[in-house]
């Protein structure tokens, strides 16, 4: 170890701490709507307490006792399967291959 | 000359090979994408060895052949964005001469996963920043352990590896 990767370690400390912080306001609350995109366009918005199931051209979105979940997806690593059900303000289910993102508000 | 393409397609296939190892221990139950690196390690034991140039082609090859057998076109963009980024500020670490190859890695893996983060941020919006503190996170975590295995390769290989 050199004397500068102490800066290096500083300043990943760091990172992290402010990443938090931003991110904090996200955390922990309840959310109230849901909205899902594909190809960055909103596909659907509604609120998380109305249980629906919701068909994409790649993936299979549920909404079930406000949660969130992805059942199926044609993508190779499912990802986004296996994700556990989200139900907080920020919590997000990205499917990456197939451009989908599921997001609580 | 054709003595370093054969070194550097060995590298790239040693790469390819850590990438299969990689994908049958899947660390993406902490957040998604989460991976160690592995093959990043041959880049950084180029770059301890001096060898920027090497370091580049084995990393961009590794990623193209990666992506073409393994992934799709789409991830491509991440693949690259990333690993491309990421080590010009590897080299350009190294170049001060101030930090040790584990404090590199750190940088680098941190860095990595910035990148592409903010590659997800202008494709998918707002919302995947609720991953950064984790990537970052276990970017400095894999970063180390690249970082280390760099260094014991480096050591072990000094009598025969002459870039």
């Amino acid at each position: 170890m050199k004397k500068g990767d102490i800066f290096i370690i500083a300043a990943v400390i760091l990172a992290v701490v402010l990443s938090v912080i931003f991110g904090i306001g996200l955390l922990g609350e309840k959310g109230n709507t849901v909205i899902i995109k594909e190809n960055n366009e909103v596909v659907y918005e509604g609120s998380i307490t109305a249980d629906k199931t919701i068909t994409l051209s790649h993936n299979t979105v549920v909404i079930k006792k406000g949660e969130v979940y992805v059942r199926n997806a044609d993508c190779k690593n499912q990802i986004c399967v296996n994700h556990k059900p989200i139900s907080k303000k920020g919590e997000v289910i990205t499917c990456l291959p197939n451009k989908v993102l599921a997001e609580i508000r | 000359m054709a003595k370093k393409i054969t070194l550097y397609a060995m590298l790239a296939a040693i790469c390819l090979v850590c990438g299969y190892i990689e994908s049958l221990l899947s660390l993406s139950f902490i957040a998604p994408g989460i991976k160690l690196g592995l093959s990043n390690s041959i880049a950084l034991l180029l770059v301890a060895k001096g060898d920027f140039k090497g370091a580049f082609s084995v990393n961009i090859t590794r990623i193209l052949l990666s992506s073409l057998l393994f992934s799709t076109p789409f991830s491509l963009v991440f693949s690259l964005s990333g690993g491309i980024i990421s080590l010009i500020c590897v080299c350009l670490l190294y170049k001060t001469g101030k930090f040790s190859i584990i404090g590199i890695s750190i940088a680098g893996g941190v860095i990595h996963n910035i990148v592409q983060l903010t590659v997800a941020y202008f494709l998918l919006g707002n919302a995947v920043l609720y991953y950064l503190p984790f990537l970052i996170i276990s970017g400095g975590v894999s970063g180390a352990v690249i970082g280390f295995i760099a260094r014991l390769v480096s050591s072990k290989t000094d009598k025969f590896l002459n870039i």
